[in-house]
């Protein structure tokens, strides 16, 4: 009986403030509604390419935030090192600093990742005919996240300050600038300039870390509302398929089976 | 396509928190009372607000005098556009409190009063707050809103200034031949400013001037860095005063390293998809050396060195058309490049 | 049956909500499971692409993954040759393919803005109730046609090689090594001059450059003739009834003695 006791003490210790949370916020109710609601019985490893992206992502915001401490974007020579100052922080970043470059190389190789979870996410969801009611808005968001990814990849690769990055970023900008009427503005707008010139850097970097990540985040907070809210369908091909249109002559008895069968299902 | 048993196929409610998907039975948003719709009259003077707005921003960029105008029709106009939303509350209610107003408004909504509590009075719709909120918060928007993009948009298309590279003395360009030259084009920006032109002296013209073939190292389609196609004669290279690198090549077309961009000895379009002829510097001879001047777009060259015939064009981005009818596309240049 | 789509739509979401209700299982941790695995596969992907990324290259020099990065910005240079990141390979040989001036804009904004329209768009044109793909012939063709083109761009764009001097030079000590012109001094720095000057624009040597103008391969031209009449040819190709190539008198004549000896050497590889 003590033992029991016992649990029932910390039983109270843990719940009691998740308790207390909730009453004012909501939070564990809405962490319920979340994690304990029940998905299609026939889902499998084709339906984990959207939280593996999300994982992506997270690792690139983590490592990010990290180089964040150590990057300079400045144009300006080192006179330390005689080459560029943000060309010079990555040297450092890559070469002296603890693990810098294990970051970098999760940073630089998980865009990689990301773009192409992206691609087979999206792939996915095509091949399963996802997209058709009442999913229409979680395509859409998902099209602007893809969209939005590329960005991102685009305005980092600026950064290194390397001779690839500078080229690929003047074919880019110059190809905003082909846009019939206003392109030529919004290259002008980009480079800081006719040409790029020093304060392009640092506004690149800006759109990379903060406006860029900003929008994506919000898409991502919408696109995962709406996966939970609409549900993950199920494998056309199942026959276990949820929503399945039914004989007439099934009867009511076989589907309870399904139920009690159900747990171990995957 | 039959009903499954116990099955109520018409009215669809999640019961999870998230709340219903799809409610076929009516919405309830329309049962709270407020049936009116509160959309302001139609109204013109918005466009007129919207129009000096326009033409207040293109002014900081072009001149002064249109900022001015744009800035009194915005004034004007959007004064007229208040005044048109606002008529209503001011010409009906100008005095009496939204509150006492709301009572009078509304009889039906309020549930008869009991002897043992008096209920509060309900309070209603106030279109002069409803308006009121809305024009602070687009005041608050706007006032944010202009100067960040002010900031952030127009710098690079203002105070872009004449700028003027010396080369050096003109013997050190051959009759004849290209020579690589590589220069700060702007010496405060430092070796981000570092630009590359081929030049090549002509000698001089039927009338004596002298004459240079000065072509601009981007390619003209996506702005890649044009490479010469010929041998570059390393032992006659040349290093000047302020970071200039001279180097004699011996070369009659260039190539694009990118999109197969290909150019013949006077920068005309050869092969691949450069939409002009190479961008060509102006220049000048001041006291015996080479002064590049502002850049200039080209649609065409006939003729070969001392003798050619350009069409000279404002500078535009790469890959924007300057004649032809694509370059309709393109009808406002932004802003020039020089040195 | 005269019930429209939208209603029909509405039945099939209940159903699902209903089957999901009493026949699905718990996300945590049936469904979760599977999620923490793939999760762990790709951040383990990303760490192993950063160690073999970082152990196999060292500074500027690349590895198999790449440098760890290229030399410093240079906006001067004449030497360098620009590419993308791998995912915007397929863009990059767009614009490679659409080689007309009219045609520039439909590359850079006119067929990425369509496509994406496209992509927005699919669940508003495509609005049938069929979800199996062996039953969406045109969507499965139309996605398999997407897959092999972004394919092949992305293919041909990660080995595009530019018929460009500071590239074509690299490939000189192999030409000799082929040729058997390796001793030949004056031939190996003809073949330079040769990858320099622009020639392959036109023509085809070993399998590199481009055949433009109707210009010949002349992987093997050494056969017809001997230095002093290629050294002619190229001092005035119109003397020879060739009006389409231009005079390479300009290259002086210790150059040209070079070229013709490079081109006299070219016998078509040996043992090939």
């Amino acid at each position: 009986m003590a033992t029991s006791k016992r649990a029932s003490v910390v039983e109270t210790a843990v719940l009691a403030p998740l308790d207390w949370i909730d009453e004012r916020t909501g939070a564990v109710r809405g962490t319920k509604w979340f994690l304990f609601r029940n998905v299609p019985r026939d889902i499998s490893w084709a339906q984990t390419l959207g939280s593996a992206t999300l994982t992506a992502f997270i690792v690139q915001a983590v490592t990010g935030v990290i180089l964040a401490m150590y990057y300079q974007p400045s144009t300006a020579i080192d006179p330390n090192t005689g080459k560029p100052v943000a060309y010079s922080s990555i040297e450092f970043i890559t070469n002296d600093v603890t693990l810098g470059w294990l970051v970098r190389g999760m940073h630089r190789w998980g865009a990689s990742v990301f773009v192409i979870l992206l691609f087979l996410h999206m792939g996915r969801v095509f091949l399963f005919g996802s997209y058709r009611y009442p999913r229409e808005l979680t395509w859409i968001t998902g099209v602007l996240l893809l969209v939005t990814g590329m960005l991102m990849g685009f305005t980092g690769y600026l950064l290194p300050w390397d001779q690839t990055a500078y080229w690929a970023t003047v074919v880019g900008i110059n190809l905003n600038g082909t846009a019939p009427f206003l392109g030529p503005w919004l290259a002008e707008f980009l480079a800081g300039g006719p040409e790029i010139v020093s304060e392009a850097l640092p506004k690149w970097y800006a759109l990379h870390m903060l406006l860029i990540p900003g929008a994506l985040i919000g898409l991502i907070v919408v696109h995962i509302y709406l996966v939970t809210r609409l549900g993950v369908t199920s494998p056309p091909w199942s026959s276990e398929m949820a929503g399945r249109e039914r004989a007439a002559s099934e009867p009511a008895a076989a589907r309870t089976g399904l139920v009690r069968k159900s747990g171990g299902a995957s | 396509m039959q009903n499954p048993p116990g099955r109520d196929r018409t009215h669809v409610v999640d019961t999870n928190e998230g709340g219903a998907i799809e409610s076929r039975a009516g919405s309830d948003l329309s049962d709270n009372g407020h049936d009116t719709t509160h959309l302001p009259g139609p109204s013109l003077w918005p466009i007129g607000f919207a129009i000096g707005i326009g033409c207040l921003l293109l002014g900081l960029v072009i001149s002064l005098l249109v900022a001015a105008v744009g800035a009194i029709v915005a004034v004007v106009f959007g004064i007229l556009w208040a005044r048109e939303v606002t008529r209503e509350v001011r010409g009906e209610v100008p005095e009496i409190e939204p509150e006492t107003r709301s009572v009078a408004d509304e009889p039906a909504a309020a549930p008869a009063p009991t002897a043992e509590e008096k209920p509060l009075p309900a309070y209603t719709r106030s279109k002069f707050l409803e308006a009121s909120t809305i024009g602070l918060g687009a005041a608050i928007g706007a006032v944010v809103t202009v100067p960040v993009l002010g900031f952030a948009v127009l710098p690079p298309f203002t105070g872009v200034e004449e700028r003027e590279v010396d080369l050096g003395p003109i013997e050190n360009f051959p009759v004849g031949t290209y020579v690589i030259a590589s220069y700060l084009s702007n010496p405060s920006q430092g070796e981000v400013s570092r630009r590359t032109a081929f030049v090549r002296n002509n000698g001089f013209t039927e009338s004596g001037e002298p004459s240079f073939t000065i072509l601009y190292s981007r390619c003209v389609h996506l702005g890649c860095p044009v490479q010469p196609n010929g041998p570059i004669d390393e032992q006659a290279r040349k290093e000047l005063e302020g970071g200039i690198e001279l180097r004699p090549v011996l070369a009659q077309s260039f190539g694009c390293p990118c999109h197969g961009g290909l150019y013949d000895a006077e920068g005309n379009r050869q092969a691949g998809p450069p939409v002009r002829s190479m961008d060509r510097y102006s220049f000048s001879i001041k006291d015996g050396r080479l002064v590049l001047g502002e850049l200039y777009a080209v649609g065409n060259v006939s003729g070969t060195g001392a003798n050619a015939v350009i069409t000279r064009y404002p500078w535009s981005v790469p890959g924007t058309h300057v004649d032809g009818p694509e370059a309709w596309l393109y009808p406002i240049v932004p802003s020039q490049v020089t040195g | 049956m005269a019930r429209d789509r939208g209603e029909l739509n509405r039945e099939g979401f209940a159903r699902y909500k209903d089957d999901v209700r009493k026949e699905g299982k718990p996300f945590f941790p049936y469904g979760l499971f599977h999620d923490t695995v793939m999760s762990l596969v790709v951040v383990g992907v990303i760490v192993a692409l950063a160690i073999i990324w970082y152990v196999d290259a060292d500074g500027t020099e690349a590895g198999i993954l790449g440098p760890w990065y290229a030399p410093p910005a240079e906006p001067g240079t004449t030497e360098f040759i620009p590419r993308p990141d791998w995912y915007f390979y397929f863009l990059f040989y767009l614009l490679r393919i659409f080689k007309w001036p009219e045609s520039v804009f439909i590359a850079t904004v006119g067929i990425p803005t369509i496509c994406l329209i496209l992509l927005i768009g699919l669940p508003f044109y495509d609005r049938r109730r069929e979800r199996h793909p062996l039953r969406r012939p045109v969507a499965m063709t139309a996605a398999l046609l997407t897959v092999v083109a972004m394919g092949v761009l992305t293919w041909k764009g990660a080995t595009a090689r530019e018929a460009l001097g500071s590239e074509l030079v690299l490939a000189v000590p192999e030409w000799a090594e082929r040729q058997g012109f390796a001793d030949n001094a004056e031939a190996v720095r003809g073949a330079e001059l040769f990858a320099q000057s622009g020639c392959m624009n036109c023509h085809v040597y070993l399998g590199e450059g481009n055949a433009n103008l109707g210009a010949p391969d002349l992987s093997a031209i050494g056969e017809t003739n001997d230095a002093t009449y290629f050294v002619q040819y190229l001092t005035n190709p119109a003397a020879f009834g060739n009006n389409v190539m231009g005079s390479y008198a300009y290259l002086g004549e210790e150059n040209l003695a070079a070229l013709g000896e490079f081109l006299a050497s070219s016998k078509g590889p040996a043992g090939d």
